[in-house]
């Protein structure tokens, strides 16, 4: 199995507060992670760790592929295959979200720009988001379940190695949940790496279980690690009561 | 300083004056205003903040060419004009397109068909001599007396046209104008009459801009627009000026009852000055619609006041400005809107993205209302582009400048709905290069 991304003891400041507290994680090509964990355990900061968010002190180890993520710009890390499909993506004002599909797929893939039009509306279709809407500016007026799908989107367009995806399963309705979730499911088909950030087990309702391996967060470490059925777990019980069981609550 | 002595100026614009009405054949009305506007540059104020001097613009001029089509036009001009996509345009509007050379007017094939249906589009200098309603209408929004830059236009103007659409006419394609500074020598001042009767309908698009390196041109034109009762006028100006023109453009409309007036000004290329205040009269339930889109580089200054005034009741106005400031470039924005009649409405917003710590941008909105039952108000918002837009675009692999382009191109995206569409991927491209070299 190939090495995609270690993070060894990884942590993360803000203003010199601690908010990874040492981070362990592999993640090999073509397997299924899903993290889990209360809000404010530090999920979506190690996402945006991963990513490359200039906001972060980053100490300890974060390779990729073999190389140190940590002198790499979030647009280098995105040109060798990482992507994140964000918790809160941003209002773009003025630009279309079918100007800015097209630009990456002509700068990053270097599809040209006759071929990329049909290529966006056609992927579009797939998750549910037509002509008229990609003609939108990005993210701006649109729905939670819709900006949820606009960055599945640009997931499918992008075809990276990693797709990180946080609570692409947050607000949305339980067609789009089924749709997303078969999505995931080709992703991991299709040998693509997924680090999946959700509070519930139904996304994982087409994803093939036997090779899904779980952990769980608890105040910027990973405490718990295990296999599909820990989802159930902590959804029977919740977290507070699954953390006295194992001890990991000190 | 210019080295003229004022009695030195007054004898070179009657030179001017004298070669322009012997060139253009005009009746003697026409003669009689130069000669006033240039009595009134002997006496009117000068306050400009860049231009301390006017007679540093004043030029002993050798001759003035007219040119009378667009082959006459020497060959690095046609060059400009296919490069700015002229042709192209000329191809696909029916319309037809006017040409302004340094001080003469080109005029290619017009559509007959349009002329007998009432759309009249031809320069000022033939409008003088063959249409006498022209006089009627003729520096009647202007006084030359307001100031020594109004006086010269006054003076010496040249070129320009003279636009009028017949009671009830919609054209349904834009029109487009050129202006070219060439020559150096004398001030380009065009001056536009845009004339939509009663009901009329028409989109007029000017460009302007100047191919050759030459120091110190002055541009000052002067337009003025009456429309019509439940007329729609739409003007649209992309002024693409090189760093060494300064631009002074003035203009004045009436807008009637129930009528519209957008104004839609693109300044890719400000010029290295350019200092405007535009002011429109709104009647009863008229609309007007000031926008203006500013890309500041270099050391760029310009300053764009905007005045619009209600005068009629139920009269709606709207002043909107984003601006995008580079290097150490300075804008200016002063919009203001009189509220004069019950029931009017008014609403200024400027917008302003800066690029460069050294670059300044002032706002000064001004709303005045003289009666109790007008509803007017303004925002502003000047700011740095936000990290998470940049980090989210980023995030899929587009470079810092390709991130930053786009969200300068979005940011102007809203005023561009009125342009066609060869035009806005024009003006894109111009956002692309100036942001090119940051
Ligand atoms: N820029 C920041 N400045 C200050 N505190 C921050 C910053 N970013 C994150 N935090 C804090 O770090 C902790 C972890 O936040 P994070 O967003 O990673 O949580 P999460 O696990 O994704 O939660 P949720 O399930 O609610 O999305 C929170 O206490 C949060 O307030
Ligand atoms: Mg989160």
């Amino acid at each position: 199995m190939n090495k995609l991304l270690r993070l060894e003891n990884l942590k993360v400041f803000v203003e010199n507060r601690e908010i990874l507290s040492g981070v362990n994680l592999e993640v090999n090509s073509g397997e299924f992670h899903v993290l889990m964990g209360q809000n404010g355990s530090g999920k979506s900061t190690l996402a945006l760790t991963i990513m490359g968010h200039p906001g972060y002190r980053v100490e300890g180890v974060m390779e990729y592929k073999g190389e140190d993520l940590k002198s790499l710009f979030v647009d280098e890390r995105a040109r060798r295959g990482i992507f994140l499909a964000f918790q809160h993506p941003a209002e773009i004002e003025g630009v279309r979200i079918i100007d800015y599909a097209r630009l990456v797929l002509e700068k990053v893939r270097s599809v040209p720009r006759e071929k990329s039009y049909d290529m966006v509306v056609e992927k579009g279709r797939e998750v549910n988001l037509n002509e008229e809407e990609l003609k939108r500016y990005i993210n701006v007026g649109f729905s939670g379940g819709e900006r949820k799908r606009i960055e599945l989107l640009l997931a499918l367009l992008l075809e990276p190695d990693l797709v990180i995806l946080d609570e692409p399963d947050s607000g949305v309705d339980v067609d789009s949940l089924s749709l997303i979730s078969k999505k995931l499911h080709e992703m991991q088909r299709s040998g693509k790496s997924v680090l999946l950030i959700t509070h519930y087990g139904r996304i994982l309702q087409h994803v093939e279980p036997s090779e899904v391996k779980v952990h769980v967060m608890r105040k910027g470490k990973i405490v718990l690690s295990g296999h599909r059925d820990l989802v159930r777990k902590i959804e029977e019980q919740g977290f507070d009561s699954l953390f006295k069981e194992c001890g990991c609550d000190e | 300083m210019s080295e003229l002595t004022m009695q030195d100026a007054k004898s070179i614009i009657e030179d001017q004056i004298e070669t322009l009405k012997k060139r253009n054949k005009e009746p003697e009305w026409v003669t009689e205003l130069r000669y006033k506007g240039l009595k009134a540059f002997l006496e009117a104020p000068h306050s400009d903040p860049i231009l301390n001097d006017p007679l540093d613009f004043i030029v002993q001029d050798e001759q003035i060419p007219e040119i009378h089509n667009l082959n006459e036009l020497p060959e690095d001009m046609k060059k400009l004009l296919d490069s700015l996509g002229i042709a192209e345009v000329e191809k696909k509007y029916v319309a037809g397109i006017a040409v302004q050379s340094d001080t003469s007017m080109v005029l290619n094939d017009f559509m007959k068909a349009w002329r007998e249906k009432g759309l009249v589009m031809v320069s000022m200098e033939d409008a003088v001599r063959e249409f006498p309603a022209v006089k009627e209408k003729f520096m009647k929004m202007f006084n030359p007396y307001e100031s020594k830059l109004a006086a010269y236009h006054t003076a010496v103007w040249n070129g320009g046209v003279f636009l009028h659409v017949k009671s009830g006419l919609k054209v349904p394609v834009p029109m487009h104008l050129f202006f070219i500074i060439q020559n150096s020598a004398m001030a380009q001042a065009p001056h536009i009459i845009i004339d939509a009767e009663p009901g009329s309908y028409i989109h007029l698009i000017e460009g302007c801009t100047s191919p050759v390196l030459v120091r110190h041109s002055l541009h000052l034109d002067m337009t003025e627009a009456y429309i019509g009762n439940g007329a729609k006028v739409m003007l649209s100006v992309l002024q693409n000026w090189p760093e060494y023109v300064h631009t002074r453009p003035m203009t004045r409309a009436i807008v009637g009852k129930k009528a519209e007036f957008i104004n839609t000004t693109v300044g890719l290329g400000t010029g290295r000055s350019n200092i405007a205040n535009p002011r429109y009269f709104v009647d009863a339930n008229g609309y007007a619609e000031m926008n203006g889109i500013l890309l500041g580089n270099k050391d760029f200054y310009v300053d764009i006041g905007g005045e619009i005034e209600l005068v009629g009741e139920g009269a709606r106005g709207i002043n909107t400005s984003k601006s995008v400031l580079m290097d150490e470039s300075k804008v200016i924005t002063r919009g203001l809107i009189k509220a004069k009649a019950p029931k009017t409405k008014g609403h200024i917003s400027c917008d302003a993205l800066i690029l460069n710590s050294k670059a300044k941008m002032e706002t000064y909105p001004g709303l005045i209302s003289e009666v109790d039952d007008a509803e007017l108000s303004h925002e502003a918002a000047i700011g740095k582009i936000r990290e998470e837009e940049l980090f989210y675009l980023m995030s899929r692999g587009l470079k810092e400048e390709e991130a930053t382009q786009l969200i300068v191109k979005g940011f102007v995206d809203p005023l561009l709905k009125d342009i066609p569409a060869e035009f806005v991927i024009e003006i894109r491209k111009i956002i692309e290069m100036s942001l090119g070299g940051m």
